[in-house]
């Protein structure tokens, strides 16, 4: 046998040990490499995933809660595979991206303010499939006996972690271990949807704004606390100060003409307005952009429908109808209801409330006009609605008068709500023109919601209220004072999340 | 008995020999030198990978916070975070808990209030505070009195957060970095290219 064979032996054992080693070396670094891409690429963009999740399952819910608004007969409907058990709605899984994260979502009323609006919760659950090794621990080693991302990721190997520590609406009830199919890991979020009040500024405008008068003003003040106080919004020591400089301009366009004075804060949309142009006491944002959705006729199911009158031609009064031999003075979601098909231009409306015992009984009335009120400048139609009357005015058309032919006795803005149902035609511009004329300074207390009407207002009367239009033009000194008492008053005309938690248990 | 003529054989020369030892003596110093720079850069690289781990974790458990926040303030030095956030579960002492206790770890119902800002939603009577600072190389993240230990490492790692307040909405931005074990003698650049950056806005963030 050659000896040449044997140191053959000796460089393979060599070369193996040489393989082995490095062979170790590489197996190292690959675990710590895995360790580290299982956590990052893996886990954490789960536990990201679905938060997404939980949030698209928001989404959706919150587009079903706003449809109760704009479109109400398609709201939670089921061939959107949406289920109703109760007062509760759950919706469908829906399943989101390549990596197939689920949202569901559940919804329910919670609370309904003084106006009968009601408040919606909705629970929205996301799940998203934990990729990769099914191992964890893996950074909890910040040092002997401390836990690092087991406690802020929390992933479901094998069991449902939270349905059998809560229960499946984490209020204890109906704990069980339950399977999962895959690793996976589950977040959870509460929203709260909010009815959006229309009048919630001053003057709201979606679109154009010119006004109002080098020497008008807008400020604020609270009705519940006090008589409208015009020396208040310059005294700063005054308990009232506060409440005085709520008078808020809202304009979604970057074409805005300031004149006068603005006791509350100036939003427009991408416009250029600066402290340097104009006096405005609060904060200048000209970044916040909002939405108008156009306004339809609320749903009367409920209302108490009264057959006459059906127009308004002259000096027309409606008296509360009788119930039981009583007059039924109605409530906020339960109006007395007309329904006129005109309004002539010399028509004088009057509407009384219900009094039983010699004692004025608050009254709830809503009036739908069906055609224009006024239509022309020279128009002078009237409304009168004397104290404990709340009117709500619902009209299709136009609507022109004098500022002093509207008459609300109480002085609470709130008390006669206006409002224009937009056009259904897109090249049908609606216009509301309220002409003081002569410089007359009498004005009225009454709220516009108007989001598809023009809104023009000359000479310098002294309004109490709040308007929301599509272009506002005001051509005089006119005083406004924004109550804002009215921030929780009229039919809703929209949703918000009022309110994001996350159940991180 | 005949001896048997060995073979003759060579030996190595002096030269051949001092040749072969040095040249062995720098390989062998040549693996020893690499076995040891290989090992630093691993556990360099380790080191680097794990505390990036720890810059993740900080910035999750910020922005969940955050997001949920209703007020969120930072100290002059950037480095202690209060956030207050609605008490979404009941605890053992609060009222409910006190009145029922097996309510304690459940949700509550939220209620609405009327405030000066406008219709408000409360989680409870009063809200939690939570509070990320710094205690040795340690992050801390306390809430209502409870401290956990969300980061440790002895890396220097710095978060720093900047609390920006708009007229119609809040966020914040956060930073952090740490040392890397390798350093090149510019330590600020060292620690300038370790950086992660995270924004987070506040989803409670009510208008006044």
């Amino acid at each position: 046998m050659s000896k040449l064979s044997k140191q053959g032996g000796n460089v393979l054992l060599c070369a193996l040990c040489t393989i082995l080693i490095v062979s170790a070396i590489a197996g190292t670094v690959l675990i710590n490499c895995t360790t580290r891409y299982n956590v990052a690429s893996s886990q954490v963009q789960s536990w990201k995933a679905a938060l997404m999740g939980a949030e698209a399952g928001g989404d959706i819910a919150y587009a079903e809660v706003r449809k109760t608004i704009l479109d109400p007969s398609n709201a939670f409907s089921a061939g959107a595979g949406w289920t109703n058990s109760g007062t509760v709605r759950t919706s469908s899984v829906a399943t989101l991206g390549s990596n197939n994260v689920k949202a569901s979502s559940t919804v329910d009323v919670f609370y309904s303010d003084s106006s009968g609006s009601p408040w919606y919760r909705i629970r929205s659950k996301g799940v998203s499939p934990a990729l990769g090794v099914a191992r964890t621990g893996m950074d909890d080693r910040m040092i002997t006996g401390a836990r690092g991302d087991s406690l802020l990721r929390k992933i479901d190997f094998y069991y449902d972690h939270f349905i059998s520590t809560y229960g499946p609406n984490g209020d204890g009830v109906g704990k069980a271990l339950v399977a999962v199919n895959q690793p996976q890991v589950s977040r959870r979020i509460e929203l709260i949807s909010a009815p959006v009040t229309p009048f919630e500024a001053a003057i709201k405008a979606g679109g154009t704004f010119y006004g109002l008068g080098s020497a008008a003003f807008v400020d604020s003040f609270r009705s519940t606390t006090g008589a409208y106080d015009v020396t208040v919004k310059d005294n700063p020591s005054d308990p009232r100060y506060a409440d005085s400089q709520a008078g808020t301009v809202e304009i979604n366009s970057a074409v805005a003409t300031i004149m006068g004075s603005i006791y509350g804060n100036l939003y427009t949309n991408g416009g250029t307005v600066t402290k340097n142009t104009t006096s405005v006491y609060g904060i200048i944002d000209n970044n916040v952009p909002f939405d108008l959705s156009g306004f339809v006729m609320p749903d009367v199911t409920g209302w108490n429908y009264v057959p006459s009158p059906t127009a308004v031609t002259g000096n027309t009064t409606i008296d509360p109808p009788t119930t039981n031999g009583f007059p039924r003075a109605g409530s906020p979601v339960s109006p007395n209801y007309y329904l006129l098909t005109s309004f002539a231009n010399n028509g004088n409306l009057t509407v009384n409330p219900a009094v039983i015992n010699n004692v004025p009984q608050e009254t709830y009335v809503a009036v739908h006009v069906t055609d224009n009120i006024g239509t022309s400048t020279s128009s002078q139609p009237s409304i009168i609605v004397p104290a404990h009357v709340h009117l709500q005015v619902y009209f299709d058309g136009n609507f022109q008068t004098k500022a002093q032919n509207i008459v609300n006795t109480s002085g609470y803005a709130g008390n006669l709500q206006f409002y224009a149902i937009s056009p259904t035609v897109p090249s049908v511009q609606q216009t509301i023109n309220l002409n003081s004329g002569g410089g007359a300074t009498a004005g009225f207390s009454a709220v516009f919601y108007s989001p598809a009407a023009n809104f023009t207002i000359n000479g310098g009367p002294d309004i109490t209220g709040a308007i929301v239009c599509k272009n506002f033009y005001a051509n005089g000194n006119v005083h406004w004072h924004y109550d804002r008492a009215l921030d929780n008053q009229g039919d809703p005309v929209d949703y918000r999340i009022a309110s994001y938690v996350e159940d991180i248990r | 008995m005949r001896f048997t003529r060995l073979r003759k054989r060579h030996g190595f020369t002096l030269t051949e020999l001092m040749i072969a030892t040095g040249t062995g003596g720098f390989v062998l110093a040549a693996i020893m030198t690499s076995s040891i720079a290989l090992q630093k850069t691993l556990n360099a690289i380790e080191n680097y990978f794990a505390t990036q781990m720890q810059q993740i974790r900080i910035i999750d458990y910020l922005n969940r916070d955050v997001k949920r926040g209703l007020i969120v303030t930072t100290s002059v030095d950037l480095q202690s975070v209060t956030i207050t956030v609605p008490s979404y579960l009941i605890q053992a002492g609060d009222p409910e808990a006190i009145a029922n206790p097996s309510l304690v770890g459940t949700p509550r119902t939220p209620t609405i209030s009327n405030t000066l800002s406008g219709r408000q939603v409360n989680y409870g009577s009063s809200t939690s505070t939570i509070v990320y600072s710094i205690s040795g190389q340690s992050i801390l993240r306390t809430e209502n009195g409870t401290v956990t230990m969300v980061a440790s490492s002895t890396d220097q790692l710095v978060p720093q957060t900047t609390d920006v307040e708009l007229a119609n909405t809040e966020y914040t931005s956060t930073t952090v970095t740490f040392l890397p074990i390798f350093t090149s003698g510019n330590l600020a650049t060292e620690r300038k290219g370790t950086t992660l950056f995270s924004t987070s806005y506040l989803r409670n963030k009510r208008r006044g």
